[in-house]
């Protein structure tokens, strides 16, 4: 295996494996902010926006590893 | 009437089913990495390490600053008892900004921190949504995809403001020894409570790169697939595929938009969210 497919290869691979994680917290998140919203429908400004709060926290997992597969294509 | 509902639905499928056979175009040369770099469009000398060229990102962010000046100074010059639609656009905007924002996550200081939260959610609002109209800007004045925000620089020069406001707000509410000691539980035996200061500002300093980052590589993200749906198109030379790509790509635009106004939305609550937490510490 020559150089630029390990890049690539790393890259795919960094950036499938670092999405499994955050998306199976945002979907336990989200399905709990609205489990949380269906059974009391008067909370539901500050359930939303606190389920903002946690999809901008742990979205940025995944986003760390697309900045991690960039840098394996373009600087490494 | 239902007939020639078939009929129109079955000549429709025969065209699409026909431009699978024509040839496309010559094969273009298109990296989506290209579309990313900043070469300079008016060159100007460099002082020092500082560069003062203007390239796309400066032009994106002189547009922006523009758009929010003129559209504030015409809402501002012609409030009206009863808003019409323009008028009432912005209003529901500002009062995301200050209720939905400043008033949902901050206890103290609501009054002071609102015009700074408040200018940031706007600013990043119309650099991304700025960012999703093709511009000449780019090789050979071509029409390109570009935002502002899609530049680490840019977004890291916004999250130092929210930074370094954050420990101001502290320091200045709270006193510098009170605001410092406050980052360890005072009741933590005293081993521990050092141990807790540096967790505390390494956290900090990773809030800095999360904030950063996060706004960074969303527009970057979305800015790459849109490019790499219209590359693809011209890559596989197909008729076909590039219809079935440009309705991907119409798709995918839609979802930009969204995500330009979630990011703006998370960008200026987590800044509400620092500055708070630096207002009224809870230990």
């Amino acid at each position: 295996m020559n150089d630029a497919a390990a890049k690539l290869l790393g890259a795919g691979l960094a950036m499938g494996l670092g999405a499994i994680g955050p998306g199976v917290g945002l979907g336990i998140m989200i399905g709990k902010a609205l489990e949380s919203i269906a059974r009391q429908p008067e909370v539901s400004g500050d359930v939303r926006t606190n389920m903002f709060i946690g999809i901008g926290v742990t979205e940025a997992v995944a986003l760390y590893a697309f900045v991690v597969a960039l840098i394996l294509i373009f600087v490494a | 009437m239902k007939g020639k509902r078939l009929l129109y639905l079955l000549l429709g499928l025969g065209a699409v089913a026909a431009l699978a056979f024509i040839p496309g175009g010559a094969k273009e040369e298109f990296m989506v990495a290209a579309e990313f770099d900043l070469e300079p469009i008016i060159t100007l000398p460099s002082i020092g390490p500082v560069d003062l060229s203007v390239n796309k990102a400066v032009i994106y962010l002189w547009l922006a600053t523009i758009i929010i000046i003129i559209v504030a100074v015409i809402v501002a010059r012609s409030l009206k008892l009863t808003p019409g639609r323009f008028q009432y656009a912005i209003e529901a905007l500002y009062e995301l900004a200050r209720d939905g924002i400043v008033g949902s996550v901050m206890k103290s200081g609501k009054a002071a921190w609102f015009p700074y939260v408040g200018a940031v959610f706007f600013f990043v609002l119309v650099n991304n949504l700025i960012g999703l109209l093709p511009l000449p800007l780019g090789e050979h004045h071509q029409p390109s995809f570009y935002a502002a925000t899609a530049n680490l620089f840019v977004t890291v020069t916004l999250a130092l403001f929210t930074f370094v406001f954050t420990h101001y707000a502290g320091i200045r509410k709270n006193g510098a020894v009170r605001y410092f000691k406050n980052w360890a539980p005072s009741s933590a035996p005293p081993v521990l409570k050092q141990v807790i200061f540096v967790i505390h500002a390494v956290s900090e300093v990773f809030r800095l790169i999360s904030l950063s980052v996060r706004l960074f590589a969303n527009m970057l993200a979305g800015h790459a697939i849109l490019g790499v749906f219209f590359a693809m198109a011209l890559i596989f030379q197909s008729y076909l595929a590039a219809l079935i790509l440009q309705g991907g790509s119409v798709l995918i635009y839609l979802f930009e938009i969204f995500v330009a106004v979630i990011q703006a939305f998370i960008f200026a609550i987590l800044s509400a969210v620092y500055i708070g937490g630096a207002l009224d510490q809870d230990h």
